[in-house]
């Protein structure tokens, strides 16, 4: 048994292989897998699956009493419908609601900052945090009209 | 001392005499018992409309299965064979469905009636679901305060208390497995991580008990079943794989398996199918790595590294190969349509219409999200990025749950239930956070004292911005629950069977479901068979008490095929179908008359569709259904094999001749709005047995073949 695996190792030969994982792959940085989430988050919730599967138009249209083809942008009374433009919005508001107030912590945590900096933070991560819930309520509104009504 | 003894004498003065830690634990306590009680309370809408019934179509299975194992007991349950359904095949009952919910109702009844609290199994059955999410509402506290902190914790309950997401499946009523399967789950994740971080055997035992209970509960614990196996793998990748971690998943995987294995529906999945190879792989390179690490431990550097080397390609190759050639031979099974249809979302669309049909299984659009969870839509990323900042092993675990959980509730809108959970634990981390950070800003002495105390001079008013933070904080928690209690009262708390409607006049009630059920049962033989469309099958079993052909079960696509092909072929198509079924009554749901848009006719284009998908209904295209112009009409202009088929002709006898708005002509139906095409036609082969009161349900009799053979 050992001549032949003998004889066999005087025709075959050992490849050198040295491997080793390239040196550019690293384990990314927390905050870095976090912008990939947000980025996946953004994608989900402006319900993007849904325009793939059910191939919805991007914006809807209707006729008006003189005829005329008017937009429309968010499609009416159906809680779980929408087009590709209303979806999109609705996800940048929660990434700007959510951006707020990761700035409300960027603002606390860091203790030297220059005045105006701060000021300038402070101001846009409260209004960030305020237009974004606003904005979805209104959002809401329209598309359902009988929302938080009797 | 004078103070203290005033104090003293009013007791609830006491308070204030009490250390901050008995106040605060007091606080506590207080807050999540009024969230457990809330979280009960505001399931309560559809019980106090409507009485205490059971909604909607899956929870009367259930309902019948547990009253029958409340009368029968277990032994008898388990070896059921249900021969009042899907006639003629029959279904074995016992062995395919998840036994928790039954039991755990069936204990309960048993436990209050020891007690001589004679309840009916029927209000153990409604109020079931509530009482879990008072439960749940504890374990989120408990977890949540694992993670993070106790603020955490009671932002989180007081959340998951009222987030609508969570309410649609757990409302009074609503008996279905997902009531108590959120419960399992989140009892499931808590013992994982108070073992991840202990490391003891006796969290992961416990941790392995509630994975059976969860198991026994739901078909969604295969969810668990990857996620813990994912977070795992995760630790391993990031270096933060330790001894605890091993002890933890080692028993949980082990004693989880074989205890999963005692349900005959899993029966021996856990070795079998793609969907739990996950688990096993990682139990199998936990091992592996644990191993390594130990001979690391003995042998020198160069030493370690040749072996490690050589050992590593071989035992890769070998796997490799020993995955594929148990794959291509069949023997582990590849992952099967409900949970393919998750990692691939059109699979469904074009290959299984039953799935695709179930109007929960639908993608999710932007508004369902911001419907079934509000504010926790903005606060979600927050509460992650908390969790990034201080990454520790349960953090991660905690962020696999909610990306993981993120796309699954994208590609089907019924599993928003499970991220809700997730939603509220995330959400209160950030909302906590945030409050917490800002209130120590706030500084309520008087002007005077802070001139003097010049803080920084780079952070300028300090306390009024936390103060305003601080107020928009509560600002948004009074919005969300403002928003729950509606969106329960208006979207969540309609039984389904009972439908109401406001006119001018006040509100109309329609029990006609009930009322067609209670008229099967009390004027047909016993041994009658109703046939009818899948989605009432388990309404007719549990109320009716009448076999039916099939129902929502959906197991055999053919049999469904064949009502489907009965219900859209001409009445003289039909009636060999019905005949070779033995079938004695049709029941239709009409809503022509009433406007209710759930009935027959609007989803008679899957009655094609799927009555099409097998070779004895070839015949039968979707295309001949709608006009040349390719429009689904039921006026004149309605292809013609549409007026004639079997489902138009039981929907519309008899009504050519009903006014049914004023300024319409006679037969004009208020769904579709259109005046019907087919007015004055007679029926061959059956005759109208009963129609309910708002003619929503109607019944017809197949009439028994001529004597001699001759009808005429």
């Amino acid at each position: 048994m050992s001549d032949i695996i003998f004889n066999l190792y005087k025709f075959l030969e050992c490849p050198n292989l040295k491997l080793r994982c390239p040196s550019w792959v690293k384990t990314p940085s927390p905050m870095f897998v976090f912008t990939v989430i947000m980025i996946f988050y953004f994608g989900i919730t402006s319900g993007v699956i849904y325009d793939i599967v059910l191939e919805t138009p991007s914006i809807g249209s209707r006729v008006d009493a003189q005829g005329h083809s008017r937009p429309v942008a968010f499609l009416p009374n159906r809680i779980n419908g929408q087009y590709i433009m209303e979806g999109l919005a609705a996800s940048c508001m929660f990434a700007l609601g959510s951006g707020g107030f990761i700035m409300l912590d960027q603002l606390h945590s860091r203790q030297i900052m220059p005045r105006f900096t701060r000021m300038l933070l402070t101001g846009v991560a409260l209004l960030s945090a305020l237009v974004a819930f606003f904005v979805c309520r209104i959002f809401v509104k329209i598309k359902i009209p009988a929302y938080l009504a009797k | 001392m004078l103070q203290s003894k005033v104090l003293m004498r009013h007791p609830m003065l006491k308070w204030f005499l009490m250390s901050h830690e008995k106040q605060s634990y007091v606080l506590q306590l207080a807050i999540l018992s009024l969230a457990m009680i809330l979280s009960f309370c505001t399931r309560l809408f559809s019980v106090i409309r409507f009485g205490s019934m059971i909604h909607e179509f899956d929870p009367y299975f259930n309902y019948r299965t547990t009253k029958y194992l409340a009368e029968k007991g277990f032994y008898e349950f388990h070896n059921w064979f249900d021969d009042r359904a899907w006639y003629p095949l029959g279904r074995i009952i016992g062995g395919t469905i998840y036994p928790g919910l039954m039991v755990t109702s069936t204990a309960l009844y048993h436990l209050l009636n020891t007690f001589n609290f004679t309840v009916d199994i029927r209000e153990v059955c409604v109020f079931l679901a509530p009482l879990f999410s008072s439960l749940t509402t504890l374990v989120t506290f408990l977890m949540t305060r694992e993670l993070h902190s106790t603020g955490a914790g009671l932002f989180a309950a007081c959340c998951i208390s009222i987030v609508p997401g969570y309410i649609s499946r757990s409302v009074a009523g609503s008996y279905d497995n997902e009531g108590i399967a959120i419960f399992c789950m989140l009892l499931t994740y808590y013992f994982w991580i108070k073992s991840v971080k202990t490391g003891s055997l006796c969290w992961s035992a416990c941790c392995a008990l509630s994975y059976f209970y969860m198991v026994s509960a739901w078909g969604g614990y295969v969810f668990l079943v990857n996620l813990i196996p994912i977070h795992v793998l995760c630790l391993m990748l990031t270096g933060r794989f330790h001894h605890k971690i091993y002890v933890a998943y080692s028993t949980f995987y082990c004693l989880g398996t074989v205890l999963s294995m005692q349900i005959s529906f899993v029966g021996f999945q856990p070795v079998q199918t793609s969907e739990h190879m996950g688990a096993l792989g990682v139990f199998g390179l936990c091992q592996i790595y644990s191993f390594v690490e130990y001979v690391r431990s003995k042998l020198t550097k160069e030493n370690f590294t040749a072996l490690f080397r050589t050992i590593l390609m071989f035992s890769l190759g070998c796997f490799a190969l020993f995955f594929a050639v148990l794959t291509l031979s069949g023997k582990v099974a590849p992952w099967t349509g409900r949970f393919y249809s998750l990692l691939d979302p059109s699979y469904a669309k074009n290959n299984i219409p039953i799935i695709a049909s179930v109007s929960e299984h639908q993608p999710t659009a932007w508004s369902s999200f911001y419907f079934d969870l509000h504010v926790l839509t903005i606060m979600f990323p927050v509460g992650l990025y908390y969790c990034f900042k201080n990454l520790t092993d349960h953090n991660i675990f905690v962020i696999l749950y909610g990306v993981t959980s993120i796309y699954f509730a994208g590609v089907m809108v019924r599993l928003m239930l499970v991220l809700a959970p997730i939603m509220c634990i995330l959400g209160g981390i950030g909302l906590s956070s945030v409050a917490s950070t800002y209130v120590r800003n706030i500084d309520l002495t008087r002007k005077e004292d802070k001139k003097s105390k010049k803080s920084a001079d780079n952070y300028p008013i300090k306390s009024e911005v936390a103060l305003v933070v601080v107020c928009i904080v509560g600002a948004f928690m009074m919005f969300y629950a403002q928003h729950c209690v509606w969106v329960t009262s208006e979207a969540y708390s309609s039984p389904s069977i009972v439908l109401s409607a406001e006119t001018a006049h006040g509100r109309i009630i329609f029990d006609d479901y009930r009322e067609a059920y209670w008229w099967l049962r009390r004027n047909t033989p016993p041994d009658a068979k109703v046939m009818s469309w899948w989605d009432y099958g388990y309404q007719i079993s549990a109320i009716a008490n009448r076999t039916v052909l099939v129902d929502n079960n959906t197991w055999n696509n053919t049999h469904i095929s064949r009502v489907g092909q009965a219900m859209s072929s001409p009445e003289e198509r039909a009636y060999p179908i019905m005949r070779e079924l033995d079938v004695d009554y049709v029941l239709v749901i009409f809503g022509g008359l009433s406007g209710y848009s759930s009935d027959d006719i609007n989803k008679f284009l899957w009655m094609v569709r799927i009555g099409g998908s097998t070779p004895s209904g070839e015949h039968i295209k979707e295309h001949d259904y709608y006009t040349p112009q390719g429009e689904f009409r039921v006026d004149k202009l309605g292809s013609k094999t549409l007026l004639n088929c079997l489902m138009y002709k039981l929907s519309y006898y008899r009504f050519g001749s009903m006014y049914t708005q004023t300024g319409q002509p006679s037969g004009y139906d208020r769904v579709r709005n259109a005046e019907i095409g087919n007015k004055d036609f007679e029926l061959t082969y059956l005759e109208e047995a009963y129609t309910t009161e708002h003619w929503i349900v109607r019944i017809y009799k197949v009439k028994k073949p001529d004597n001699r053979g001759n009808l005429v």
